[in-house]
């Protein structure tokens, strides 16, 4: 006998999802899904943004493969973080992040997922966030939105990283943008967070989020 | 690229499908796969012939169906499937992604029996 189903796989993970959402809307907690390729400035974006917004708490779950080199560094700058280990799973998914916001216990504010370094399996995993945000950074290249069309298409805004390093490498912002504008709305905040230079960019970033934030119900 | 969990979960499924109907056996699964979700039929194939060995689904057949994205052309406004390039085949203008479209990933039906 043949039987409709119309069953969606990795429920599951979908499932969680949804309980990790109404678990950070119950708390009145902004939860972003940083994401980005290994090297792209996730942690130096969450440091520096975390600084352009004195008024809000901000929280972090750390997800790396192994290490917690990401965690302390962010504790040192007094932003409560958790440390989740995926011991070679390649992307965090729902289940492994309630654990972590449970651990640092925030009641408001602004939770990051910094999640695992990768271009690809992230984007297949809904994590109960309010808005994603792809870290792309010059050196990987201006044709990148070309290749990774699950990433570029899945983010709501988009941080272009390491903007000082546009000449050296050769980067064309038109190019990149033409690859982005093909598969997403999403908007781009050109920063440069140079350690030992003056910030650049990041305040138009932290006011996306301020906004996003107070529109929290 | 997660295609093991993705066949334990299919195989999860057709278990609790036999238990509800009083099926036996399951000889066809038909899969739609959308192509933004970065799903290789080849290893779903290999993985599903080693895990479903002993369950129901043994030597079931797996039928998929990909799902192209949806463009549309920025100067015509005509929607199309995606196919190599982002190019539109009426006018020739450069297309954009319909949001949303290429991302599906179901269990559409399957066939079963008393073995």
């Amino acid at each position: 006998m043949k039987v409709i189903l119309m069953k969606k796989l990795l429920e599951a993970n979908d499932r969680l999802a949804e309980e990790n959402r109404a678990y950070f809307s119950g708390r009145h907690l902004l939860a972003v899904n940083l994401m980005g390729s290994p090297g792209s400035g996730k942690t130096t974006l969450i440091s520096a943004v975390a600084k352009e917004l004195p008024g809000i708490p901000v929280g972090v779950v750390e997800g790396d493969i192994a290490s917690s080199i990401d965690a302390e560094k962010l504790e040192k700058q007094g932003i409560r973080s958790a440390q989740i280990n995926t011991c070679g799973e390649c992307h965090l998914d729902s289940h492994v992040i309630r654990d972590g916001a449970e651990q640092i216990d925030m009641r408001d504010g602004i939770i990051f997922i910094e999640n695992v370094g990768n271009l690809i399996c992230p984007a297949e995993f809904d994590l109960g966030e309010a808005t994603r945000v792809l870290a792309a950074s010059v050196p990987e290249g201006d044709d990148k939105p070309f290749k990774y069309t699950p990433m570029f298409s899945y983010a709501d805004a988009v941080v272009l990283t390491k903007c000082d390093l546009k000449e050296a490498v050769g980067f064309d912002t038109e190019n990149f943008s033409k690859g982005l504008r093909a598969v997403s709305k999403a908007p781009v905040f050109e920063v440069s967070l140079k350690d030992g230079a003056q910030p650049l960019g990041i305040a138009k970033f932290a006011e996306y989020l301020k906004e996003k934030y107070l529109a929290l119900k | 690229m997660h295609e093991l969990p993705v066949v334990l979960d299919i195989i999860r499924t057709m278990e609790e499908e036999t238990k509800k109907r009083g099926l036996k056996k399951i000889t066809e699964i038909d899969l739609v796969i959308g192509e933004l979700s970065s799903i290789v039929d080849e290893s779903v194939q290999m993985y599903f012939e080693i895990a479903a060995e002993g369950t129901p689904c043994a030597n079931a057949k797996l039928v998929f169906d990909h799902r192209p994205a949806m463009l549309q052309c920025t100067v015509c406004k005509r929607k199309f499937p995606h196919g190599k390039d982002f190019l539109c085949p009426y006018c020739g203008g450069d297309s954009v992604l319909v949001q949303g479209t290429g991302r599906e990933f179901y269990i559409r039906s399957y066939d079963g029996g008393q073995g």
